[in-house]
């Protein structure tokens, strides 16, 4: 009976202490990021896509639902693998809960692994409200990215005026040889492909004036003597762009191909075209 | 047993001891600390199950554990360049009166010997929201794609590796406005 009796008085402490035990303490916002951050930072050496990495983006969004950084890399796996209506969901959440970073970036998505030109178009142009600067995703301004994505829309007007936008701020800021060499291929090839051969040469000079070897600028080059029926210098600068092919100098991305990339066959069929 | 003896086995036995802890320690704090979600990621996000993909019967990988993904250096590539896979394809798509528009991306794996098999498909529309497509334009896409054989298969650390890979056909009515990636 003593015992029955000590058995009892120790259930009900045990009850009582854990009744009386103090809920934790709410996290406030910035304590909830903080965490948030710290789960999601903890484990970035984890394959991206595995289900260790996905899991714990997971829990670093559930302590903190608005964490738009942590979103946006759960997307990313969805996003190379080729599973778009897995990608977009999230994607859209990230920009929801932090378009002055993520609608620009999405921008740049949708202009390289869709070439959904308009879309890209509209994120590159709701960043200029979003914020008061000229946004930067992926390491390029937005009129950078708007020159490409007009071109992909063969709009060369537009595609033409953002380059100049984009060069002139640059070489403002910078310095002309601080300018992207693709700027300038790709204003050379909007101006090409609109039938100003005169701008486009210059465009395609001027890579070479920073850089010597670019087998796209002398590709087109040795187009435009074709073009103007000098075939002694088509010739040369077709050779030589077949050298800097050859190297690995010619525009390409990772991921994915980059608008109008240049091949061997396109060479070989211009050598074709020049003869001998 | 000599006192010295004894002495250097236990330090010994101590600096293994010691040692299994470090690496336990460093095992756990870089992979066995963060847990797994079975319900939701039971395999990595671009798992293909052999038992719902098409042509995967006697489709062999050489290492079922140990799948890459296409764009780790160095590119697993179609073996005559993304250019002739252009070629091939716009050259042998017909469309037969077609007008969905849409992506149609077809995943599969390519093994370390540079054959394809084990393909699914994703059928999207322009918003990228899932969508059927017209059934005869996907089973001519699908056929054309089976049909690219020989690949470069991923190369990474002096190795030939099996790896994912995916083609994506943006299609407007019914035509072939891009393959990507």
């Amino acid at each position: 009976m003593v015992k029955l009796l000590k058995y009892c008085l120790s259930l009900y402490l045990v009850v009582l202490s854990l009744a009386c035990h103090e809920k934790e303490p709410e996290l406030d916002a910035s304590q909830r990021r903080a965490l948030a951050e710290e789960v999601f930072k903890n484990g970035s050496h984890l394959p991206q896509g595995s289900p260790k990495s996905m899991t714990r983006i997971e829990e670093a969004i559930k302590i903190d639902t608005t964490y738009a950084e942590a979103i946006r890399e759960l997307s990313v796996a969805y996003l190379k693998r080729g599973m778009p209506h897995k990608w977009r969901p999230i994607m859209d959440r990230a920009v929801y809960y932090d378009a002055k970073t993520w609608q620009p970036w999405r921008g740049y998505l949708y202009l390289w692994f869709y070439r959904d030109y308009e879309k890209a178009i509209a994120d590159f142009n709701a960043s200029d409200t979003l914020t008061p600067h000229i946004d930067y995703p992926q390491g390029h301004s937005v009129d950078f990215w708007r020159g490409i994505a007009y071109l992909g829309l063969k709009d060369y007007e537009n595609s033409i005026a953002y380059w100049d936008k984009h060069i002139v701020k640059e070489t403002n800021d910078s310095g002309e040889d601080w300018v992207e060499l693709e700027a300038f291929l790709y204003r050379g090839i909007a101006h090409y492909e609109s039938g100003n051969t005169d701008k486009a040469m210059e465009n395609f000079e001027k890579i070479l004036q920073y850089f010597k070897v670019s087998a796209d600028a002398k590709y087109y080059m040795a187009k435009i003597f074709l073009e103007r029926k000098q075939h002694k210098k088509a010739k040369k600068f077709l050779e030589e762009a077949k050298v800097d092919f050859k190297k690995g100098f010619y525009n390409n991305r990772p991921y994915v191909e980059a608008l109008r990339e240049i091949y061997w066959e396109d060479l070989e069929g211009l050598g074709t075209s020049i003869g001998n | 047993m000599k006192k010295w003896l004894k002495i250097f086995l236990f330090s010994l036995l101590g600096l293994v001891l010691l040692f299994l802890g470090f690496v336990g320690y460093g095992y756990y704090n870089y992979w066995g600390k963060f847990p797994v979600d079975e319900q939701k990621y039971s395999h990595n996000v671009e798992y293909i199950n052999p038992d719902e993909a098409r042509l995967n019967d006697g489709f062999k990988l050489c290492n079922e554990r140990r799948i890459a993904q296409y764009y780790n250096p160095e590119k697993a590539t179609y073996s005559k360049g993304k250019n002739r896979l252009r070629a091939f394809i716009m050259k042998n798509y017909v469309n037969k009166g077609y007008q969905d528009s849409g992506y149609l991306n077809i995943r599969f794996v390519i093994n370390c010997h540079g054959k394809a098999g084990r393909y699914i498909m994703h059928e999207n529309d322009l918003d990228l929201n899932p969508k059927k497509l017209d059934q005869d334009m996907v089973e001519q896409l699908f056929q054309l794609t089976t049909q690219l054989k020989e690949w470069n298969p991923n190369f990474i650390r002096e190795e030939f590796y099996d790896s994912y890979m995916y083609l994506s056909y943006r299609i407007e009515n019914g035509e072939i406005i891009e393959i990507l990636p």
